[in-house]
């Protein structure tokens, strides 16, 4: 009996330990605001990969704890939001819906590429740091792949209070908020979405890795050959505008 | 009665540490604030290395607000998400140069005005430990515990702030607080915490400075 007890004693002390050593911190829905801008003329549908909803990245800090952060279903809400801001109309199209079933201008794939953060003791600062790389495949209306285009998003957030789980969920919430300013700054002028209002395009500005834009194709997979990378620094580039 | 004042008055002054502050302003045009105009205090962007603390922020909105001649200060939350996306870390303007052609762009001039801002006040800089030294240890046995030894700390908080003015869409001018606090931490048996509130001077200061920068 007593061995049992001193068993189970012995698990508990393990199971507090094991428990101190990890931090899981869940994503509240993040609430993008109405942005100041013109809508885009341009009738979109978004495919929203199966890794919208149900996002987890797992970070090891080397010989000190794990942090889990769950983003839930929070990027599939940040893309709704943020093309529902930005183009005239917009459809959500499911992994598993056939956007010949539709009618749109462009059809938009964004997928997470890279998600990355740093913790105080690894930064040897006082904030937690969010990286987010988000590609997004563009289409138009009968699946010709029209340009790719790379997004590198950061936030950053000082800790706060012991765990720092609510610093985490804020860095990582304004990691969001930069991709969407990038979004909104660049997007029309880097992947001339706007030119797909006016019909497909012709084969010779047909992507050179072209990809169908159907149900079953899957944009993370395959690597195209052009894609356009923007990370800028600092105030309001008018000349890319 | 007479020594119990006197051990009141010197525990006030123990529990403080040693500060010195130096607060002082560099004013480009004339200001002045009409009946219903507010201001913003924002961060400079961390993007450009700027790590101001957020309590920093609340500490000198929740200054300038306070008192029978308080400021009406938006806040700079409500003030950012108003102005979505050109006011992020990425997109703010860097310097007033960049105000005109913030100002055309669609709702921006029309949500700055509803909202009656006439100033935004930017701060930059931290709080930052800049020396250390000595030595403190605890112990704590079946029969108590105690501690013994000597130990301080110095802090330097550096804080500017630059004031744009939105009517004219130029900068006003720059407030500059400079607060040095050194803390110390004697115990015997007993650890004895005399704190120095270097970046609570630094606010008071600055958010002082402002109020009279900014009324003239």
């Amino acid at each position: 009996m007593i061995d049992r007890l001193r068993l189970a004693s012995l698990f508990s002390l393990a199971g507090i330990l094991l428990a101190g050593c990890a931090s899981t911190v869940t994503m509240e829905m993040p609430t993008i605001p109405k942005p100041r801008m013109e809508k885009i003329p341009v009738d979109v549908a978004v495919r929203m990969p199966a890794e919208f909803e149900h996002f987890v990245h797992v970070e090891e800090v080397l010989g000190k704890d794990t942090w889990t952060i769950d983003l839930g279903r929070s990027n599939a809400s940040f893309f709704a939001q943020l093309f529902g801001h930005m183009f005239h109309s917009m459809v959500i199209l499911g992994p598993d819906d056939d956007p010949r079933d539709y009618q749109f201008d462009a059809l938009i794939e964004p997928t997470i590429e890279g998600f990355e953060f740093s913790v105080p003791s690894q930064s040897q600062s006082q904030a937690f740091a969010v990286w987010i790389r988000y590609r997004m495949a563009i289409f138009d209306s009968v699946g010709n792949r029209a340009s790719s285009w790379t997004v590198s998003a950061y936030g950053k957030s000082e800790k706060e209070g012991i765990g720092g789980s609510d610093s985490l969920r804020r860095a990582a919430v304004l990691a969001m908020r930069d991709a969407a300013a990038l979004i909104i700054m660049q997007m029309e002028k880097a992947t001339k979405i706007r030119q797909l209002a006016d019909g497909p395009i012709t084969p010779s500005e047909v992507e050179p890795d072209e990809m169908q834009a159907d149900a079953a194709a899957s944009p993370v997979s395959r690597e195209p050959e052009s894609v356009i990378g923007i990370f800028a620094i600092g105030g309001i580039d008018d000349a890319a505008e | 009665m007479q020594l119990s004042k006197i051990l009141i008055a010197g525990a006030a002054l123990c529990m403080a540490g040693c500060v010195t502050s130096h607060v002082e302003d560099d004013r480009e045009t004339t200001t002045g604030l009409n009946d219903g105009e507010s201001i913003v205090i924002m961060a400079k962007s961390y993007h450009q290395g700027n790590e101001t603390e957020a309590d920093y922020i609340t500490c000198i909105e929740r200054s300038l607000q306070s008192g029978s001649k308080g400021l009406n200060v938006v806040p700079h939350q409500e003030f950012v998400d108003q102005l979505f996306p050109w006011f992020e870390p990425r997109t703010a303007p860097a310097d007033t140069k960049g105000l005109p052609a913030l100002m055309k762009r669609p709702g921006v001039a029309e949500a700055i005005k509803d909202m009656r801002v006439r100033y935004i006040v930017w701060l930059d800089g931290d709080t930052e430990r800049v020396a250390e030294g000595g030595s403190l240890s605890c112990a704590a046995g079946p029969g108590g515990g105690g501690c013994f030894g000597f130990a301080w700390w110095q802090n330097d908080a550096d804080y500017d702030a630059s004031i744009w003015d939105l009517s004219d869409h130029e900068s006003a001018g720059t407030v500059t607080a400079d607060v040095s606090g050194t803390s110390f931490l004697p115990a015997l048996v007993v650890p004895i915490p005399l704190i120095a509130r270097t970046q609570t001077r630094a606010c008071k200061g600055l958010a002082q400075q402002l109020r009279a920068f900014i009324v003239q």
